[in-house]
């Protein structure tokens, strides 16, 4: 049964009659909503703003708000008188004197007085629980992988236990909507389609993540990264958190699902990341090839270390795999955790070149490995790179 | 309904009663009306204080009354009988509590005249609140608000007080035990101490009571304004000793289990100012966004202070409505003071604090003295032992802000640091207090800052005190 349970009742009444009486003996009018906003930009609270015309006659008025069943917040309740429902009528005085609230009742009562008989244009506003908001994506990547298309849905999960009719709905950014919602229903509605998004396939590595342990082998995960940047075909706003759903173009005019994961909110100019999953034809083995304590003075000692990554790409195609290398972990695997900041620099020797500067902070390095794409007999070169660091002024 | 709320009775007697005679099951008796009730009420104790007037015959001789409060939350300790005329002819003579009526006391009044006085009847009661609240909404721009501060007045007291002037007091007074507790009570036993500091309360409340009078002001305004239109009551708002007197315009009448709410003021065009801040103590490890404004008359306030309540911030929404931005709990600002309110992180700015480059000098070792070694097949070695003993740490950082937000915005950075510690910055800063560092940046809309500095820790023998000295020049 759909009805609405939040009422507003008018009921004129002498300004001298007590209140327990006035809740007992009405003659009221059910203004019906004119317009209603739902702004859910908030990150915790949704606002729901609705204009009503109250008729309205000289003297003091009873304006009776109900709201049985809801999740109302009443102290966030604001009316606002915004002038006369028929501007050719004149301007009228209209004040709100007080608010009483009954016991035992979701239910309010404004007191208004107006200098002359006529309607009025109100707005109501007011916080409620139950009218939720979240985000969902479905990205649809080329067979390539080199661009997707990127569509951003808006859910509106009403459990306010209120119906609320053609409504305006705004949701921090885009476009405003107009849509009715009833009690209990979700609706979710595109928002945006985000067309020819470049995508970046990336595969990378972690010393924090083993595969096989006892092997030195490492997990290579696989990752969608979109850059949240006009020149990326999005930066129109930040991405609100919400789960991704990932399809890939099959080539033959429909699509495969190949995994979902949690998109993280991601400002403008951040990247989003998407977890595809491990790739199970990248070999990545890690071993400390050198591990050397240089003598300073006293207890103060220099380490030197060689970091040596064998890496075999069985894809047939060529790809780079991102190495991630701590280097304050890396500190307290070979010489223990002194609470100390790692003070280090990167030898001549080391094979992988500069560290990405954009992606790497002092202690936390990226780097690109090229890696050829598998021969036509199957195998695979190895790729051997060193990482040669010295590790300074430790004790 | 309403006779139905009414708890408080005030009996004449009509028989001379001994205090054996009270047991008896057959009385007479007359229930003289209220003339007058005054509610004073408090809101940083559970306390109302309330002075009813009423007019009582009485006869030559001694004149029994009976005063009862059943199913309310009054303070048994408090009760008090005053004449308001022919005081010299009147006197109470012993106020007895009845062992077998928990809510009930006698009065023996010796009266040296017949006929009519008047009497005033005071007492604490519980169950009846207030509070402040305040309702804030900004322009679109965010430069100015529409500040609506409210009275809310909630009675669970039991009883209904019809017409009652009510007046509230803004302040916190001191009481050593709780009405409410008190109303559960019987006839009191107190401890001398425990009387004696009730006293005083009772005498700060009173005291109040006395010096406040009703504004004249308030009272003509509506004495004018009765034959025009009804406009919300005013509140008239006076300063006493150290609190605020609100005296609510003519009378209210608020039922047992009711609530009201009341204008107490408005202010528009108030100017704000928005700042971000960075200060983890304070508010967590994410800027967050304020408000900043005055309780000031400059910025149309600062007619009284502003009392303890929840503040909720709207915004326009520049469509034709109402952006909800969030709401606080404001603590009491007083006259001149500064409003913050706290509207919490923005996700339209971007605050990270990124590490550029550590390196150690200045490294002191400690010299535990030679030790001599000698081996087996003969030779002699002679190692000194040493180990770190003091050291500098040297952090480069850079506090990176970005602000994706449609204006410019200030942040201010407030980082705190424990031991020995040297702060450098090409940015300008200062010291808030002896280990806090503070900066200012502004960031332009659509634009990122990086804020470098350079932290050096002293470390060990190295650490020669215990503050952070702010030193000039550029950061590597």
């Amino acid at each position: 049964m759909r009805y609405s349970v939040l009422y507003l009742l008018l009921a004129t009444m002498l300004w001298h009659i007590p209140l327990e009486a006035l809740a007992r003996i009405k003659l009221i009018t059910l203004p019906p909503r004119e317009r209603v906003e739902i702004q859910l930009d908030h990150a915790r609270a949704t606002l729901v703003e609705e204009e009503r015309i109250v008729p309205l006659v000289q003297g003091v008025n009873q304006v009776d708000f109900a709201w049985a069943n809801t999740q109302i917040d009443p102290d966030t309740l604001v009316f606002r008188v915004l002038g006369p429902a028929d501007e050719a009528a004149g301007a009228n005085d209209i004040k709100v004197l007080s608010v009483s609230y009954p016991p035992n009742e979701n239910a309010l009562i404004w007191n208004v007085a107006a200098a002359r008989s006529g309607a009025a244009r109100v707005r109501i506003s007011y916080v409620i629980g139950g009218l939720d908001k979240s985000f969902t994506y479905r990205a649809l990547a080329d067979k390539d992988e080199k661009s997707l298309q990127l569509s951003q849905y808006l859910r509106i999960d009403n459990f306010a236990n209120e119906e609320y009719g053609d409504s305006g709905i705004w949701a921090g950014f885009g476009e405003r909507l107009q849509k009715q919602i009833g009690i209990g229903e979700t609706k979710q509605v595109l928002l945006h389609k985000y067309t020819q998004v470049p995508v970046t396939k990336t595969y990378s590595t972690n010393a924090q993540t083993y595969l096989d342990r006892p092997k030195n082998k490492l997990r290579v995960p696989m990752h969608y990264v979109l850059r949240n940047d006009q020149a990326h075909g999005l930066g129109l706003a930040a991405l609100p958190y919400g789960k991704v759903r990932i399809f890939v173009d099959d080539g033959k005019g429909s699509s495969a699902f190949i995994g979902e994961d949690w998109g993280q909110f991601t400002p403008l100019d951040d990247e989003l990341k998407l977890y595809l999953g491990v790739a199970q034809d990248i070999v990545v083995v890690r071993t400390i090839d050198k591990s050397e304590q240089k003598h300073v003075n006293g207890n103060l000692y220099h380490h030197e270390v060689t970091l040596k990554y064998e890496i075999e790409n069985f894809k047939n195609e060529a790809v780079i795999l991102d190495i991630h290398e701590n280097i304050r972990a890396l500190r307290d695997e070979l010489r223990g955790n002194n609470g100390r900041a790692v003070e280090w620099e990167l030898l001549p020797t080391t094979t992988l070149g500069a560290a990405d500067a954009d992606k790497s902070t002092y202690d936390s390095l990226v780097f690109h490995a090229d890696l050829p794409a598998r021969k036509a007999d199957s195998s695979a070169d190895k790729v051997v790179h060193y990482l040669r660091l010295l590790l300074k002024n430790e004790w | 309904m309403v006779i139905a709320m009414k708890k408080f009775f005030l009996l004449v007697v009509l028989c001379a009663l001994g205090t054996t005679a009270q047991a008896r099951n057959v009385d007479l008796a007359t229930v003289p009306e209220r003339a007058t009730v005054q509610l004073t009420i408090y809101n940083a104790e559970d306390l109302t204080l309330v002075r009813e007037t009423r007019r009582i015959s009485f006869k030559k001789g001694t004149n029994p009354l009976q005063f009862s409060w059943a199913n309310t939350l009054i303070d048994p300790t408090s009760v008090e009988l005053r004449f308001l005329d022919h005081r010299s002819e009147l006197e109470v003579l012993e106020t007895t509590y009845p062992h077998d009526k928990s809510h009930m006391l006698y009065w023996q009044v010796q009266s040296e005249m017949d006929g009519e006085a008047r009497i005033e009847i005071n007492y604490f009661t519980a169950g009846i609140s207030w509070t402040a609240d305040y309702v804030a909404l900004a322009d679109a721009g965010e430069e100015h608000l529409h500040l609506s501060s409210f009275v809310r007045i909630a009675n669970h007291s039991g009883e209904a007080y019809e017409n009652a002037q009510v007046r509230l007091v803004v302040g916190v007074i001191n009481l050593v035990e709780k009405v409410a507790h008190l109303a559960q009570g019987r006839t009191p036993i107190m401890p001398q101490e425990t009387a004696r500091y009730k006293m005083r309360a009772a005498k700060q409340a009173m005291m109040l009571e006395e010096m406040a009078a009703p504004a004249p002001m308030v009272a003509m305004d509506m004495m004018a304004g009765s034959a025009e239109m009804e406009a919300p009551k005013e509140i008239a708002k006076e300063s006493l000793s150290e609190y605020f007197i609100y005296t609510i315009d003519g009378t209210e009448t608020i039922p047992h289990g009711w609530a009201k709410r009341l204008r107490s003021f408005e202010a528009d065009n108030v100017p704000v100012r928005v700042q971000y801040r960075y200060r983890p103590q304070e508010y967590g490890a994410q800027p967050v966004r304020l408000y900043l404004l005055r309780n000031d008359s400059e910025s149309g306030l600062g007619l009284t202070p502003l009392p303890d309540g929840m503040i909720r911030i709207f915004r326009d929404n520049g469509r034709d409505g109402l952006r909800y931005v969030g709401e606080q709990t404001l603590k009491y600002v007083p006259i001149g003071d500064k409003i913050e309110i706290n509207l919490g992180q923005d996700p339209e700015v971007i605050f990270e604090l990124i590490p550029r480059q550590v390196w150690r000098d200045e490294i002191w070792l400690r010299v535990s003295g030679p030790e001599l070694y000698r081996k087996v097949d003969g030779g002699v070695k002679i190692d000194v032992k040493s180990s770190v003993a003091g050291w500098d740490e040297h952090t480069l950082y850079s506090q990176r802000i970005r602000n994706y937000s449609a204006k410019a915005i200030e942040i201010e950075v407030r980082r705190s640091y424990d031991g020995d510690v040297q702060w450098r910055s090409s940015h300008p800063a200062v010291l808030h207090d002896y280990r806090t560092v503070e900066f200012t940046a502004t960031v332009e809309a659509g634009a990122s800052v990086d804020v470098y500095h350079e932290v050096t820790r002293r470390e060990g023998y190295n650490q020669k005190k215990n503050n952070v000295e702010l030193l000039s020049g550029k950061v590597n």
